[in-house]
């Protein structure tokens, strides 16, 4: 029936196998007041069973999750903050490194100013994923968020 | 009476579509949590120790070499050198991508380096070949000293990836017996066991 293949196309959240980037963006309008500074989060997700660097990995080899901001008109970003990330032990007794690193939901707050009325905040997530077994090369999530100044 | 019936069939439709999206939901779902457990069988951390490497190239994209002649390649080493894999004709060669961002690949390759030499009287060859991207050559031999590996790091070249079929994961390691046949092959990390019984078929012990 063409009713249920329809349906059965409907994604009723975090669906898709064959999703290769292992981070999505989801955070959505962020309304604050124009012409003062104020806090928004930008929300990401890291697919289960997958980590990624932390902004400040333990090691300097290691990728840094950052976000970096396009240049625009409307949004003056004054700042960025990230969470703290999680220990994480790869591998097992003398073998073992111990990672620091975002999993599942995480925050990056950025500091901005808005001008009155709908903006849009481009930006770049730079991270590099790995599971328990394997890694990814490092990529380049591009983000823009929907801000209105009132 | 007309009412109830359309009612009914709305209902029933309504009832159709919601069980229609769940069991995709479901579907998805599993499917996703079956690639994850192919990428790391039991998913747990730590993992590296239980064998969390998948044997079979094939499983994530790429073509599997097991079986093939080795492709052959020359590229340059951290010194500049050339080398070939044609220059270890006759030896068991383990070829090992990986990079310098990459967790398990620097966890891997302290066992490459054991094994190379547990392994030097029946002529074993180790060979790490960088995979990051545009990085220059003394950051490479940084991430390599890290590991404590003596054995050749080769710099890549915009063929190998393609000639090895390599996918989007690191690390990536090929086990060729001394005929030049690749007779074992993995991605992700196995266990520092696996990678030996990987290298014992390659020496042919």
């Amino acid at each position: 029936m063409p009713v249920i293949a329809w349906a059965q196309g409907i994604s009723l959240g975090d669906a898709s196998v064959v999703k290769k980037g292992h981070v999505v963006f989801l955070s959505e309008e962020s309304v604050v007041e124009a012409g003062k500074p104020e806090v928004i989060e930008l929300q990401f997700r890291v697919d289960e069973g997958f980590h990624i660097n932390s902004h400040t990995p333990p090691d300097a080899l290691l990728i840094a999750t950052s976000f970096k901001v396009d240049p625009g008109d409307g949004v003056k970003v004054l700042g960025e903050e990230y969470p703290k990330g999680a220990a994480f032990k790869l591998g097992q007794g003398a073998d073992a490194e111990l990672l620091d690193v975002y999993q599942g939901v995480f925050r990056v707050r950025l500091r901005v100013v808005a001008a009155k009325g709908a903006q849009t905040l481009a930006g770049t997530l730079r991270y590099q994923a790995c599971d328990n077994a394997a890694c990814f090369p490092p990529r380049s999530l591009p983000v823009q968020v929907a801000i209105t100044g009132k | 009476m007309r009412r109830i019936g359309v009612l009914a069939a709305m209902g029933l439709l309504v009832g159709l579509l919601v069980w229609a999206g769940v069991y995709n939901l479901r579907q998805r779902r599993a499917a996703m949590q079956q690639a994850q457990v192919v990428l790391v069988k039991d998913g747990t951390n730590p993992p590296a120790a239980s064998g969390s490497g998948s044997t079979d190239a094939s499983v994530f994209g790429g073509e599997s070499l097991k079986g093939k002649v080795a492709p052959g390649f020359t590229l340059v080493d951290l010194s500049g050198k050339k080398v070939s894999l044609a220059d270890f004709k006759g030896h068991p060669v383990v070829i090992n991508f990986w990079a310098t961002y990459c967790g398990p690949c620097r966890l891997e390759m302290p066992w490459f380096q054991e094994f190379s030499g547990k392994y030097q009287p029946q002529g074993l060859i180790v060979l790490g070949v960088d995979q990051d991207e545009d990085m220059p050559r003394d950051q490479v031999a940084a991430g390599a000293k890290k590991t404590g590996v003596t054995y050749p790091i080769l710099m890549p070249d915009k063929g190998i990836a393609k000639s090895y079929a390599l996918g989007d994961y690191l690390p990536q390691t090929f086990y060729v017996d001394k005929n030049g046949t690749v007779v074992e092959e993995s991605v992700g990390t196995p266990s520092k066991d696996e990678v030996e019984a990987n290298i014992r078929k390659a020496v042919g012990v």
